[in-house]
């Protein structure tokens, strides 16, 4: 469209800084945790009064959710795991909430606890949030919420340089350009030109966040499909790597299964792992933005 | 004939939801417009009425109608948001994908179009997380947009591709608005066309304009401005508009006769616009192509 050509340089209105955490919520954390030791992560906290647990590795946080109020779902669909949060650093967490609020996003009922943390957010796609969080430097949100687990690496290292890439969300046949103007005016993302693609899953629209260490993905549902059966939502992580046949090896050695099939082979550019339990799976992307993180 | 872009209004129907659901369907249409208050006002509850219309088999086209909207600030936008949210969630429990705005009548918007157009696309952002458009109209008594220049004026400076405007033949033919600027706007920035006509060539006073808007429409082909209509009609089929036609006739005669009767006569004025309409529109079409033809010879 010539308008959205027109448009000047993106801006950053609400200082995103690149993802301090993605949370899954799920009813079976011991398996979703299991899959995700598998994927390179280390259980390094957990928190003071809920059923949560953080997972890390490199510059990666991951937050396994089993609080029985997490997994409230809008649908009566039997899914056991759901991506359920995605949290943004920001320059100001208030003023970041308060811009999304007065650009059209929906806030979430606070759930912190006496004592914790309130993280501002605002709803996603499907039932996922957006949380907004600006203390990612001197000190992180987890030294209040969180107790380290015993003997656990504060710091555990990333297998070969593993790094979020970003996250693939479905949409509705033909509904693209709604949502991208849905992180376009409410976060500041662009859209990438046609035929720009990374890894081995090039179908649908691709969006960079304005601070240029994520991307978004936006996938249409197969022609095959039914259109009742495919919900608006967040289905899969991808993880960057400068180097996705040695991270391909490595997780394979720690017992990771990627798809072996056309048109998800695993090359240079990507790769694709099993559907697990719960429909979590995780996209490996060709990708350099670890190292300016 | 197909049918299947036409949709009977609740509006035009008498007696409760349940007759007006079955009168639509027994006529052939496949989809009805709802109002919310059709579904708030429901003897048994708001999860019966949603029950009642999904079981009913028929698409709901939409839902009337958001007042009153834009423009606003600082306490009344924050209502008026938190209305739209009810709003928008009442789309969601009943199917209905587009959400029905009109132009504010409130002498407390504001009618800068940079203001009008935030407030909007505020709307349209809001909507997407549920799968719900929203369509913007040009209430001919609107205080600041009141033709339809106006509201795609409002709608282009918005630049989201969840709204559009809705084209409403009534306020179009009441204010005498010129056609011409239909051509400007895309026909995928058109979010529905709401079609009636009345009964008279002139309104004198906006008292009479109201009037007829709310008691004395009549169906397409049964009014005296079907010449006007025609055109109306080809030149939105040439923009390219492929979505659905909504009968919206408030008509006070229509509301002391059986649902049935009044389907059946918005059944004619289905086949009206099909026949007299649409079928015209292919030639209009071809007449470029001619011309063109011509300027080539030469």
């Amino acid at each position: 469209m010539t308008i959205r050509e027109n448009n000047p340089v993106p801006e950053n209105p609400l200082g995103i800084d690149g993802i301090e955490f993605i949370e899954y919520a799920t009813l079976e954390p011991l398996a979703l945790g299991n899959i995700l030791e598998r994927m390179g992560f280390v259980q390094t906290a957990r928190h003071r009064s809920r059923e949560v647990v953080l997972y890390r590795q490199g510059p990666m946080n991951v937050i396994i959710n089993a609080d029985p109020d997490a997994l409230v779902r809008s649908d009566a669909e039997p899914h056991t795991t759901v991506l359920s949060a995605i949290a943004l650093r920001v320059r100001d967490a208030g003023a970041a909430y308060r811009h999304a609020i007065d650009m059209g996003a929906w806030a979430i009922q606070t759930r912190a606890g006496a004592m914790e943390l309130n993280i501002p957010g605002v709803h996603g796609a499907g039932d996922s949030i957006l949380y907004f969080v600006d203390r990612y430097q001197d000190f992180s949100i987890y030294d209040v919420d969180f107790k380290p687990t015993p003997g656990a690496p504060l710091n555990p290292p990333a297998i070969a340089g593993m790094h979020f890439f970003g996250l693939v969300q479905a949409i509705r046949r033909g509904r693209a350009n709604e949502w991208i103007d849905f992180y376009q005016q409410l976060l500041g993302f662009c859209v990438l030109p046609e035929g720009r693609s990374f890894g081995i899953m090039p179908r649908g629209t691709l969006l960079q966040s304005p601070c240029r260490k994520f991307y978004m993905q936006l996938v249409e549902p197969p022609e095959s499909a039914v259109d009742m059966d495919w919900d608006e939502e967040l289905i899969r992580i991808g993880f960057g790597t400068p180097d996705v046949v040695a991270a391909t090896r490595a997780l394979k050695e720690r017992g990771v299964i990627f798809v072996d099939r056309a048109p998800a082979q695993p090359n240079e550019k990507g790769a694709l792992t099993q559907l697990y339990r719960g429909g979590v799976s995780f996209e490996l992307v060709q990708s350099q933005l670890g190292q300016t993180s | 004939m197909n049918l299947g872009n036409f949709g009977m209004d609740t509006i035009t129907l008498a007696g409760p939801l349940e007759a007006k659901l079955r009168a639509s369907k027994a006529l052939g249409f496949s989809q009805i417009m709802l109002w919310a208050k059709d579904l708030a006002a429901y003897p048994d509850g708001l999860d019966s009425a949603v029950k009642l219309v999904r079981a009913s088999g028929l698409r709901v086209t939409g839902l009337q109608v958001m007042r009153d909207y834009e423009g606003l600030s600082g306490p009344l936008h924050d209502y008026k948001i938190d209305i739209a949210k009810s709003m928008l969630r009442l789309c969601k429990a009943v199917g209905a994908p587009l959400l029905m705005v009109c132009s504010t009548t409130s002498k407390h918007a504001s009618g800068d179009p940079a203001h009008v157009a935030r407030d909007l696309a505020k709307l349209a952002t809001l909507a997407v997380p549920l799968g719900i458009r929203i369509g913007y109209e040009a209430l001919s008594w609107g205080l600041h947009v009141n033709e339809y220049p106006a509201s795609w004026e409002v709608v282009e400076m918005a630049d989201h591709s969840n709204l559009g405007v809705v084209i409403d033949s009534f306020h179009i033919l009441a204010n005498d608005t010129p056609l011409d600027s239909i051509s400007d706007i895309p026909g995928n920035k058109i979010a529905l066309v709401q079609l009636s006509d009345y009964m008279w060539r002139d309104i004198h006073s906006p008292q009479e304009r109201l009037e007829t808007a709310r008691h004395l429409r009549v169906f397409p082909g049964e009014g005296t401005h079907s010449h006007e209509l025609s055109d109306l009609l080809r030149r939105i089929d040439r923009c390219g508009y492929r979505g659905d036609y909504s009968f919206e006739v408030f008509n006070d005669d229509y509301l002391q006769m059986p649902p049935e009767v009044v389907a059946a006569r918005a059944h004619q004025a289905a086949k009206w616009v099909t026949d007299q309409v649409l079928r015209r529109s292919l030639q209009a079409r071809e007449r470029p192509r001619e011309d063109m033809a011509a300027s080539i010879a030469l």
